[in-house]
């Protein structure tokens, strides 16, 4: 088996990097994360017109039909630049989600989300009941931590025992952003005060969104590798260029066994990241135990990998300056969202039949 | 319209070059399209779309390069940016100069016949800056090189270019089939008008990225493989390289304690003032 990306996964990713330079420079990042949005809306029309909100969508939507191998590539990519984009909330989530539902919520939400008229987020933790009400539902309860959630046109929340779709506008409903230690990605707190919504807005079960938790953790993954590998080439570029006692700093012994062993973590969750993204490409039944493996292991990459670049680059690797520490921030806010790494550990032990 | 553009790969220019005895040292590197061609692509795409009216296209865009095998990837990477179809010349780079290239773009035109020869005005690796004008003397076509803006006028039977010179800009008008070799502004806004996009539009800066779909469409999109001799090329390489070496490192520099120091270091020593 050739475990590879293909001619046109690997120009998929190169071009994904390409644009990514030019529209998620530090300097864009900084600007961007400060904003009450989040995200830039030229950039993102950019990202609409690359494709990539169509890129999980069935071209009989609208969209491009690829699949998870290649949203991984641009995820990679996305997460190296630490792109403050809805991509993981409309793309990895929401898409992924809708496309467990039936074919006419595909056919009415799909075609709107690849042609980047919607951007959509899924509001998973926290209790929101739904209670039927002729031919309504009643959505009535709390959602914290939802990605993109201030922000999103429309809102997948999980309540009771489906999935049920909600205009950003719904009467009833509060949106709040929260401040919190990654300023890259917004996290939103939803409140349903009594939301009414039309039976018709029931998606799906809720048990069909862990198929596309797992995609959506493999996306999660892919863009903490790539946080982790733009890391190590700091890191890596700092110590050979610094020169201290006279000599550049990778010369030295703790130096480079840091970026050796930055190196080993980032190329095992690379392995770990594609195995995982090849699984849900394929169907295979393995892919919950693989998107486990993958999001603990990327997770304390990344979170090890940013911790050490700021080690490497000394006092300048905590200023605010220095990229390093946005890094930081941003692998640790990702190590905890969709299931820190001992969670994920504790399942993966589980449907291993190593835990009780 | 049927444009043919020409395409050539060359060393990543932010990379650090390496020597190998008396040539390139190339097996670390990165290549990419030369910069200027893709413009040329670029260039080719506005003239054959209507971008008032959802990019309908309205001509021809074939994209030739001289090179090895695995040129294969910059071409498809203009075929993802939209060209219709590609041509691979077989050769290795270190046998050819501006005079095979011109020679060979020469039989392509007499073959396909093309209303227009589009090509990036150098090549950021060799700098010669002479394909072009030996090509339209070859062909004893009209040519315009330099060119920072194109205007389709006539009905299509005419391009009128803005030529960037050392003056200013001299604007050329020059009847198809011609060569023109395209400049950094070509890319700009306002720089196309092909006579069927509104004349106002404004492109956005730069060569377009390819889009998803693009790169898809790019698999299916055909890539002629043909050889200089298929082509009946006869022309020799007339550049012979004698020796290569790295620029000396840069030694350095001094600090002076005053202005008058300095002035006079640079007078007596420096001997620039």
């Amino acid at each position: 088996m050739r475990f590879a990306l293909t001619e046109e996964q690997d120009a998929l990713k190169r071009q994904a990097r390409r644009f990514l330079e030019q529209r998620s420079s530090s300097a864009d990042v900084r600007r961007v994360m400060v904003t009450d949005a989040g995200f830039a809306a030229e950039a993102w029309a950019e990202m609409v017109q690359l494709g990539w909100t169509a890129l999980l969508v069935p071209e009989r939507h609208g969209g491009v039909g690829l699949g998870p191998v290649e949203l991984a590539a641009v995820m990679e990519e996305a997460g190296a630049s630490l792109a403050c984009a809805p991509l993981l909330s409309t793309v990895g989530l929401a898409t992924n989600v809708l496309l467990r539902a039936d074919e006419s919520h595909q056919a009415a939400l799909l075609p709107e989300i690849a042609a980047g008229r919607l951007r959509a987020a899924v509001a998973l933790a926290g209790e929101v009941d739904a209670r039927p009400d002729a031919d309504e539902v009643v959505l009535h309860g709390h959602k914290s931590f939802v990605v993109d959630g201030h922000s999103a046109d429309l809102l997948l929340v999980v309540a009771g025992d489906g999935v049920y779709v909600v205009r950003a506008n719904a009467e009833g409903l509060s949106r709040r952003a929260r401040a919190t230690l990654d300023p890259t990605r917004k996290l939103a707190e939803l409140t349903f005060d009594s939301v009414r919504v039309p039976a018709s807005a029931r998606l799906c079960h809720g048990a069909a969104v862990d198929g596309a938790l797992d995609r959506a953790k493999v996306a999660l993954a892919a863009e903490q590798l790539g946080g982790a590998e733009r890391c190590l080439a700091l890191s890596v570029e700092y110590a050979k260029t610094r020169v201290q006692f006279g000599r550049p700093i990778g010369s030295f012994q703790a130096i480079k066994h840091h970026c050796a062993d930055l190196l080993v973590l980032v190329e095992s969750a690379r392995s770990a990241v594609w195995w995982a993204a090849f699984l849900a490409a394929t169907d295979d039944p393995e892919l919950p135990l693989a998107a486990s493996l993958a999001r603990s292991y990327a997770s304390e990459a990344y979170l090890q990998a940013a911790g050490q670049t700021i080690q490497i680059h000394g006092g300048m690797g905590f200023t605010w300056d220095h990229d390093a520490h946005l890094h930081l921030r941003r692998a640790r806010g990702s190590a905890t969202l969709l299931g820190d790494p001992s969670a994920e550990r504790e399942r993966l032990a589980h449907k291993l039949g190593l835990s009780s | 319209m049927k444009i043919l553009v020409t395409a050539k790969r060359v060393p990543d220019p932010e990379q650090k070059v390496k020597l190998k005895g008396n040539e390139l040292d190339q097996s670390a590197t990165n290549w990419q399209l030369n910069q200027f061609d893709e413009y040329a692509v670029e260039t080719a795409l506005r003239l054959t779309e209507n971008a008032s009216a959802g990019n309908a296209r309205d001509g021809e865009v074939v994209v030739v390069s001289i090179g090895p095998k695995d040129v294969q990837q910059q071409l498809r990477s203009t075929l993802a940016m939209g060209a219709d179809k590609a041509i691979l010349v077989a050769g290795e780079d270190a046998e050819l100069d501006a005079e095979i290239v011109a020679r060979t773009i020469q039989k392509l035109a007499e073959r396909d016949k093309p209303d227009l020869i589009l090509m990036g005005k150098l090549a950021a690796d060799s700098e010669s800056n002479d394909a072009g004008q030996r090509l339209a003397g070859y062909l004893g076509w009209p040519q315009a090189t330099f060119a920072g803006t194109i205007e389709v006028v006539d009905g299509g039977k005419a391009l009128l270019v803005g030529r960037e010179v050392d003056a200013g800009i001299e604007t050329k008008k020059v009847t198809l089939p011609a060569v023109v070799t395209v400049d950094l502004r070509i890319v700009a806004p306002h720089a196309i008008k092909n006579g069927k996009t509104a004349k106002d539009h404004a492109y956005a800066e730069g060569p377009r990225y390819a889009s998803l779909k693009g790169i898809m469409a790019a698999k299916k999109k055909p890539i002629e493989d043909t050889t200089l001799q298929a082509l009946g090329v006869t022309a020799q390489k007339r550049i012979k390289t004698t020796t290569l070496e790295a620029p000396p490192a840069r030694k350095a520099g001094i600090k002076v304690q005053s202005v008058e120091e300095l002035v006079q270091k640079l007078h007596s020593e420096a001997k620039v003032i």
